[in-house]
């Protein structure tokens, strides 16, 4: 039988341990609350990129944009894995971290290397145990998520791309689909896949039928070296937002089954304490009419 | 006679508002819009944006205009007849921007700057420095306007 001051300590434990995980839970909340405000902002901005990007692609161009090439040769892929800084936050950053894993397997073949950028401390604690030789960069994410952070590392990615070191780039992120579904996302980042113009006449407004209904200046290939590079920028800006979404909404669930633990725990701890106290009494009461009676 | 201009960055609309003109950074010069202006889009590089708003109701030479500066990054503009759309990475406009923030960041990516070998290998760094200061002048620049 547990001693009564053990298990009134683990309660206390326990108790402490509550008030911790519901702390985070209400902490992650408003966080998510703020990440899901960012990427409502980050939206308008992204749309008409891609619509601009579509009335662009339209037109007749004379060379193709770098960005846009897709390389023959298949030697260096890079593959970007978006992963929180923390953890705490349940399965969230383990599938992202398996999906990079198996991604690995299945192209390596393919490729004569695999380099990784890593983004968010928890995808660089693993790989540098696991695969420390592959990772070309790796950073934390560090608070709030900025748009600089995500250009920075789009730039330089395209960069290398570019200058053909790099033939493929992939995506690796948490999809932020509801608070209690994130999932992992794979998607080619570079050569760049522009927006589909399929029925760009059916969603246009005046529904004009004009090859381009807007004058490029000074041409459109000039405008593609701007547009394409800050399209793959939002585009990791948008996985960095979607990742932090993500994040606190994981976390938030995980510490809500926490504290729902804690509770049950707690409530098992209080029954036990209180058969211990009674056991306790039930046994000083047998003593004391035990010594009373042999005074008889 | 105006022209609806919008501000749109990655971060959310930071601008939307009727103006008499706007004159912005294009890549092949600076270019002013007015109303009804022809239908086109270009790119836009680093540079000051200057929004003119209406003064007085004065029709003939009515030059009570009163202008606002902002700092943009690069991006591109989208205009036809009766809008101008900007998008941009950032857009501060004077009365927002830190002057000694500016200053701070300029100088020490100048440092950063002075001190990296000129090679092949870092050139993407110094890239992306030299983007840090012509930023930094740019919007203390415009904040001195």
């Amino acid at each position: 039988m547990a001693n009564l001051r053990d298990i009134k300590r683990r309660i206390t434990s326990v108790q402490s341990t509550q008030k911790i995980t519901s702390a985070m839970k209400m902490v992650a909340a408003a966080k998510l609350r703020r990440a899901q405000e960012a990427i409502e902002n980050a939206r308008p901005y992204a749309v008409r990129m891609r619509a601009t990007l579509e009335e662009v692609s339209r037109g007749p161009l004379e060379e193709p944009h770098p960005l846009l090439t897709v390389h023959e040769e298949k030697r260096n892929l890079e593959i970007v894995a978006i992963t929180s800084d923390r953890g705490l936050a349940g399965g969230f950053n383990s599938a992202v971290i398996k999906t990079v894993e198996s991604l690995i397997d299945e192209r390596t073949g393919d490729f004569e290397k695999v380099g990784l950028t890593l983004l968010g401390k928890k995808a660089a604690d693993h790989f540098r145990r696991h695969r420390p030789r592959q990772i070309t960069f790796d950073s934390a994410i560090g608070g709030n998520v900025t748009y600089e952070q995500a250009a920075d590392t789009a730039r330089e990615l395209a960069r290398r791309y570019a200058a053909e070191e790099l033939d493929e780039v992939i995506i690796v992120y948490s999809e932020f689909v509801s608070t209690m579904t994130q999932t992992p996302v794979v998607s080619r980042l570079l050569p760049f896949t522009p927006p589909e113009t399929g029925d760009a006449s059916a969603g246009r407004d005046g529904g004009e039928e004009e090859a381009l209904s807007y004058e490029i200046e000074p041409d459109p290939e000039a405008l593609l070296a701007t547009l394409v590079p800050k399209a793959v920028e939002t585009e990791v800006y948008r996985a960095l937002l979607e990742n932090q979404a993500g994040e606190h909404a994981a976390r938030m669930t995980a510490m809500e089954s926490a504290t729902k633990n804690t509770e049950d725990l707690i409530e098992s701890l209080t029954l036990q304490y209180n058969r211990a106290r009674q056991a306790a009494i039930t046994s000083e009461l047998v003593e004391i009419v035990t010594g009373a009676q042999a005074l008889e | 006679m105006a022209i609806e201009l919008v501000v749109v960055t990655p971060t959310g609309e930071t601008l939307s508002e009727e103006v008499e003109q706007v004159v912005l950074p294009g890549e092949a010069g600076e270019f002013g819009v007015l109303e009804s202006h022809e239908r086109f889009l270009t790119p836009l590089r680093l540079g000051p944006m200057q929004i003119i708003r209406s003064g007085g109701t004065s029709g003939g030479g009515g030059s009570v205009a009163n202008s606002e500066w902002a700092a943009l990054s690069e991006g591109f503009a989208e205009v036809d007849g009766s809008r101008v759309v900007v998008l941009v990475d950032t857009c501060l406009r004077a009365s927002e921007i830190d002057r000694e923030a500016a200053e701070a960041r300029r100088v020490e990516a100048s440092d950063q700057l002075a001190q990296l070998p000129d090679d092949e290998e870092h050139a993407g760094e110094r890239a992306r420095l030299a983007v840090i200061v012509a930023r930094a002048e740019l919007e203390l620049d415009v904040a001195g306007r």
